[in-house]
């Protein structure tokens, strides 16, 4: 198992460094406009001292694969570069933001275990039902539309028409207001990011769950004369979970770096919508810091979810003890 | 007096399906007495798993219906029985093993567990006890190392060795009546006598009453005490083991004979099969369902449905001419033309 993690730690190595590679390429003169000093230093005219010395400190006259050189040496030391715009650390911009990344990212996966789970469960068990009916059109109709326009929709009726109408009405954005519990301005991102994953969590769940009762071993679980409700629970649930866990595990990575439409909708302070605001400002290093800072969490989680497949499913056994 | 475990009677189970309704198993009976065996060989298609899966009250419903008959365990109706009532029958006193081992297991839970979970559910016994009491039960049906193996997964297993842990997991609480639904169909031919060995080796030792369904006539050979002869859901012939192998009444049974292998006897080296396909479930013949494939067949045979008539008794056939004088095996196609006219 250790040797498994150490060499899934080491592969993190050649993706960082086609990443790193890939954005730095980006930014490149010619292929993206504008002039790294002018980012820096704003529209303003300056001297030509002052454009010489931000060229020096930024080692912008250097060859590139030289600039990406010091700009791995910084990321070694965990130094991911200076704001252009705003002359902070990049890093601590993200240390900031990525928490509040992570809270939404949780708040939505928790909705989707939740909701997803169990609406494939009864969906399932309870086949050709009105509520399997309801829930297996409602998530056709979830995946199938925007996240951007139900993230405004939602705004528009939760937070517009309900108050317009008297009813209790929630916050639609930023993480905190005079008027509401910081806890209520995640209910709407959180639901909005969580759409999708839920709808299509619901429908792998009822599949597995239906393919899963249909297997032999089922039979043999009846057979014995276990209780409807011990089958399910005790044979079915675990072995329909595996691919479920699968996909969760996933949807948490891809919910780190596919925030940025939920973030930027709610204006939500996360790493998102930091990456979605310094695109328009082309200020590259924070681009470069946000999505640095996805792919490795996204490895991490995903290393996470293998090694959690060993416990749930013991065809998988990664390295060593093979009889 | 042995005791009469199970009566089958006039049994019917129908299964309503979008292209009609299937006649899954159709006027069947039979009995079952305390350390009997009785051998159930037919094609597929002919009824033999959904018979044994009424016994155990599986076929789920919809689609499958009881419309006629009755299958009694020690006098008390299982068609009536509460699911609570055949809940504690099921595994405790008829237990059944599977065709296929290799997926009949629980991929994710140890075997020694699920050889222990029948104990848990019936006897009450706590989980120390079941998973000592598994142990047991697998050294008992020849897993090596019983102590260690029974920690291993169902993927570790060998798939005579999961039909041997899915025996134990069946014998787990004594049960009066074991059904093996073809339990060395998915076998090397190897394993399959050691777990037929296994099998009487177990009954002579526990005096459990088995039903072995099987489409192989050498298995029911080894082990059957009595044999149902099934064809297109109905019985075709029943009678001792001695009655189907050496004097068989039925067209069809004599076809299962011919298109077995022998090398015993000189110049039958060639096989013989019946010709043609099982007929459709939904779409049966008319009169006897085996008529298009019999060499025999009159025009009798092609509208009116044979009733099991006895040869003598104990062994009947449901064929217009069985027992007929002159009607026996080898007996030339055309033969029953007179006799039936």
């Amino acid at each position: 198992m250790l040797a498994y993690v150490v060499r899934r730690v080491l592969q993190f190595i050649p993706v960082f460094l086609g990443v790193t590679l890939l954005l730095f390429v980006l930014r490149a003169p010619g292929v993206l406009p504008g002039d790294p000093v002018r980012l820096i230093t704003g529209e303003r005219a300056i001297s030509p001292e002052l454009y010489q010395q931000v060229v020096e400190k930024h080692h912008l006259d250097r060859p590139l694969y030289v600039q990406y050189g010091y700009y791995l040496q910084g990321l070694l030391q965990g130094d991911l570069g200076t704001s252009f715009q705003r002359d902070m650390p990049v890093r601590d911009i993200f240390a900031a933001k990525f928490p509040n990344t992570v809270r939404l990212a949780l708040a939505a996966i928790v909705i989707e275990i939740i909701i997803g789970i169990g609406a494939g469960m009864v969906s399932a068990l309870k086949r050709y039902s009105f509520l399997d009916v309801f829930v297996t059109l409602s998530t056709s109709i979830l995946v199938s539309v925007p996240v951007f326009w139900l993230g405004m929709v939602m705004q528009v009726l939760f937070g517009i028409k309900f108050k317009e109408w008297g009813l209790p009405f929630m916050p639609i954005s930023g993480m905190s207001s005079a008027q509401f519990p910081d806890w209520a301005h995640i209910i709407l991102p959180a639901i909005t990011l969580a759409s999708v994953s839920t709808a299509y969590t619901a429908r792998i769940m009822r599949s597995q769950l239906l393919e899963v009762m249909g297997q032999d071993y089922i039979r043999t679980a009846r057979a014995k004369g276990l209780s409807s409700n011990a089958v399910v629970w005790r044979h079915a649930f675990k072995n329909a979970l595996i691919p479920v866990v699968t996909f969760i595990g996933i949807d948490l990575g891809a919910m780190m770096g596919g925030a940025i439409l939920t973030e930027t909708i709610f204006n939500w302070p996360g790493v998102g919508y930091e990456i979605f605001l310094a695109i328009g400002q082309r200020d590259w290093p924070i681009v470069m810091g946000g999505v640095i800072i996805i792919v490795f969490a996204v490895m991490i989680i995903n290393l996470i979810v293998d090694i959690s497949y060993a416990f749930l499913d013991p065809r998988i056994r990664y390295g060593g003890e093979v009889r | 007096m042995t005791e009469r475990l199970l009566e089958v009677d006039g049994f019917r189970m129908h299964f309503s399906t979008r292209d009609g309704v299937v006649k899954a198993v159709d006027d069947v009976s039979f009995t079952l007495d305390a350390g009997q065996t009785l051998g159930v060989v037919g094609e597929s298609g002919s009824g033999k798993s959904v018979t044994a899966l009424s016994i155990m009250g599986l076929v789920p419903s919809p689609p499958g219906e009881v419309v006629g008959g009755d299958i009694r365990f020690k006098g008390e109706s299982i068609c009536a029985m509460s699911e609570e009532r055949m809940r504690h029958v099921r595994g405790n006193s008829i237990a059944m093993i599977f065709q296929d081992p290799m997926t009949s297991l629980n991929p994710v839970f140890r075997v020694g567990r699920q050889v222990a979970e029948s104990l848990r559910v019936h006897k009450g016994a706590s989980r120390a006890e079941a998973d000592a009491q598994a142990v047991e039960l697998l050294d008992l049906v020849g897993i090596p190392h019983a102590h260690e193996r029974a920690r291993d997964y169902p993927h570790e297993f060998s798939g005579g060795m999961r039909q041997r842990a899915m025996i134990a997991m069946a014998l787990a609480c004594d049960p009066d009546i074991l059904i093996a639904d073809e339990p060395t169909t998915a076998l090397d031919v190897t394993i399959q006598a050691q777990i037929i060995e296994l099998m009487e080796a177990l009954q002579a030792r526990t005096g459990t009453a088995i039903i072995i369904i099987t489409h192989d006539l050498g298995v029911v050979a080894d082990i059957a005490d009595r044999v149902l002869v099934m064809y297109a859901g109905r019985p075709v012939e029943y009678g001792t083991a001695e009655e189907i192998f050496y004097r068989p009444a039925h067209p069809y049974t004599w076809g299962l004979h011919d298109s077995l292998p022998r090398h015993d006897v000189p110049g039958k080296s060639v096989l013989r099969p019946i010709e043609g396909q099982p007929p459709s479930l939904v779409d049966l013949p008319g009169g006897c369902a085996f008529h298009p494939r019999c060499p025999h067949a009159t025009g009798r045979c092609r509208t009116e449905v044979p009733e099991p008539r006895d040869i003598h008794s104990g062994h009947k056939a449901a064929c217009h001419y069985a027992g007929e004088p002159g009607f026996v095996r080898g007996s030339e196609p055309g033969a029953t033309r007179e006799v039936g006219a």
